[in-house]
């Protein structure tokens, strides 16, 4: 299992975080842990979503990217740690 | 509209509808729709009734699908907005472009198991593009807008828009006075196609693998003259076909668990697979590490997430296939790979010569295909009715071709065929269906009735669940179990219940004179054609096996 940190910026819009959330199920990651803040003046979410899994992040990376509301997803490689467990 | 009432969010709605250039829509109303239903009065948009949700969101793909247009299904909260799902989730696995409006309990009952109400919204998440809930009349216009933009904008699919009453109901004005649309979100990257130029001057023994994503793009004349101008051989997928030219001496047909043995084996011979629009499903590849496992890949798509996602690609080239096929285009020189394709395909083509009298399906259908007028669009159910049409049939576009591929649903055949019917009111119109899926949606003979929609319906009759007991008897030691269709009701005196037209045959010489009285009849038609129960869909790639281990009989 490889563990991987993932920051999204998304539009604050309905039910974002669920899609986030039914995404990376879906498509095989176990989520760790999560954090969530909204900016008010621009409404834009940060989600720092930790994530560990047998398959390459870019799969995942790939499918948020295709929810109508995001904005950019990152690896966070210094929080990112590939083992092998 | 009647401009003397003011305008609610209902009437609203079609205004939205009628900017999108929204002729007909399929729906089914109820408690939590019936403002929009009201307001369905006022408007110039065409409603069918179909006679369960399920139907209507069929109908909307069948239309969408054989028009280029979006469809447009609606339903009421609660069992109507779920009879919706199964749609959706059809149209989501096959990229069509759909619009659903839900109706919904008022805003202030909403999350108080209220009467007929359902999450359809957190439902939807599995099952659409995206999804919309309107809780505030002022989104609603520009959420409507939203919808149509994203169902169209870069790989296709299905929105919908979940309304509650009070929205529904709420007066509103009308701010925009055009159909506005989205920008497409993904910025594309110019493709970079120096390393698909190497490998293809390069390659001895490519292949050009075809899927639906060519007609969904529209790309159809880029992708045969890339065909014909490289002289490529070439290979569909099940969703691909009609999109090349089925009479070029290189096109191999249709490869995966039940293409031709010459497409299997020139895919798991050739040293370069060229992937435009298709996504090597597992139907497609067998065991995947053993698909093509002499190829290097060039992968045509319009979606990121299907690059590299079950193969890797050597040369990537994400975009509109419009674009960037034609920067691809060459001559090339591959006649020892040609020659050899062509004996291939001669070697395994079809035979049609069948032992006795009873009726053999893929003979039929093939002939049904050389009978039937052009612009003919043929729409499956699913089983070995839809696997044979698939290789017996031939087809002029992929427009012509709806079948329910990746989600492969049964029930699928009969509503499609409804709406693409009424999308194309001067074409020919075809179901092929089985008796197993023919009473999945059995109800929509009732809209066909209603409207006088001259379908011609196909029925291939083995009494069977026949692909499932197909493989009952290949897989599971001939173990059957709950495959027997034995009583199935007199399909003749069901149609005709619904004032169709309707003929049963049994023997291989009533077939001519049947299929061209189906396609000379003015009406509906529901030819229903009895074969062999025991018949199996052949060739077959075994589960987990290898494309070039088929297996040809039992
Ligand atoms: C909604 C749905 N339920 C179950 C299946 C599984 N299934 C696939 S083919 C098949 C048999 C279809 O029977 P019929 O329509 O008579 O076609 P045949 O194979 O006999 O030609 C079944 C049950 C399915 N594809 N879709
Ligand atoms: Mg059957």
């Amino acid at each position: 299992m490889n563990n991987y940190k993932l920051i999204i910026m998304t539009d604050d819009k309905q039910v974002v975080l669920e899609r986030i959330l039914q995404v990376t199920r879906y498509r095989g990651f176990l989520i760790n842990g999560m954090t969530a803040q909204v900016n008010t003046g621009n409404n834009i979410a940060t989600i720092e979503l930790l994530v560990s899994s047998d398959r390459p992040i870019s799969l995942l990376i790939d499918q948020i990217n295709k929810l109508v509301d995001i904005k950019s997803v990152e690896v966070d490689n210094s929080a990112s740690q590939l083992c092998s467990a | 509209m009647n401009d003397s009432k003011p305008l609610t969010g209902g009437g609203l709605l079609f205004k939205v509808l009628e900017q999108h250039g929204v002729e007909h829509i399929f729906g089914y109303p109820g408690g939590a729709i019936m403002p929009i239903y009201d307001a369905l009065v006022d408007s110039n948009v065409q409603h069918f009734l179909c006679r369960h949700e399920q139907g209507a969101s069929f109908s909307a793909v069948g239309y969408a699908r054989a028009s280029g247009k979006i469809g447009v299904c609606m339903a009421t909260s609660g069992p109507g907005a779920t009879n919706l799902i199964t749609g959706l989730a059809d149209a989501l696995a096959d990229s069509i472009p759909l619009v659903a409006i839900t109706g919904q309990v008022p805003t202030a009952a909403m999350g108080s198991d209220a009467f007929q109400e359902t999450d359809i919204f957190g439902l939807s998440l599995a099952c659409t593009k995206h999804s919309f809930q309107v809780t505030d009349i002022n989104d609603l216009e520009k959420v409507l807008h939203q919808a149509f933009a994203i169902a169209l904008e870069g790989r296709q699919g299905p929105v919908l828009v979940d309304i509650p009453k009070d929205i529904q109901i709420a007066a509103v004005e009308q701010k925009f006075t055009k159909a506005s649309s989205l920008k497409n979100k993904v910025k594309l990257p110019l493709a970079d196609i120096t390393k698909a130029l190497d490998l293809l001057t390069h390659a001895k023994r490519p292949i050009l693998y075809v899927g639906g994503g060519v007609g969904m793009a529209n790309a159809i004349d880029e992708v045969r003259s890339f065909a014909e101008t490289t002289g490529l051989p070439s290979v569909s997928t099940l969703k691909g076909l009609g999109a090349l030219n089925h009479t070029s001496e290189n096109y191999l047909g249709m490869l995966g668990m039940h293409g031709t043995k010459a497409a299997n084996l020139a895919v798991h011979d050739c040293d370069l697979l060229i992937a435009v629009g298709a996504r090597f499903d597992d139907r497609v590849t067998g065991k995947l590490d053993q698909f093509a496992p002499d190829a290097k890949v060039i992968h045509f798509d319009i979606d990121a997430a299907e690059i590299n996602k079950r193969r890797i690609a050597d040369a990537p080239i994400l975009g509109d296939l419009k674009e960037n096929l034609p920067l691809l285009t060459m001559s090339l020189n591959i006649e020892d790979w040609q020659t050899q394709i062509q004996e291939m395909k001669a070697d395994c083509a079809w035979r049609y010569d069948h032992p006795g009298d009873g009726i053999f399906a893929p003979a039929v259908l093939k002939e049904v295909s050389d009978l039937m007028p052009e612009n003919t669009c043929v729409t499956t159910d699913v089983g070995q009715h839809q696997m044979w049409a698939a290789q017996h049939m031939s087809f002029d576009d992929p427009s012509d071709w709806l079948t329910s591929g990746s989600m492969g649903t049964m029930g699928f055949g009969l509503p499609a065929a409804i709406g693409a019917q009424i999308s194309r009111p001067h074409d020919t119109v075809i179901v092929v269906s089985g008796d197993g899926s023919i009473m999945m949606n059995v109800q929509e003979l009732a809209t066909i009735k209603r409207y006088q929609i001259p379908v011609k319906i196909i029925l291939i009759d083995n009494a069977k669940l026949g692909m499932v007991r197909q493989w009952q008897d290949l897989f599971f030691d001939g173990r059957l179990s709950e495959t027997d269709l034995s009583d199935n009701p007199d399909f003749v005196m069901l149609a005709t219940a619904f004032d169709i037209k309707a003929k049963q045959i049994t023997q291989k010489g009533e077939v001519t004179a049947a299929i061209k009285e189906m396609l000379d009849h003015d009406g509906a038609y529901l030819l229903q054609v009895k074969i062999d129960a025991q018949e199996n869909v052949w060739p077959l790639v075994p589960p987990n096996s290898a494309n070039n281990e088929m297996m040809e009989s039992a």
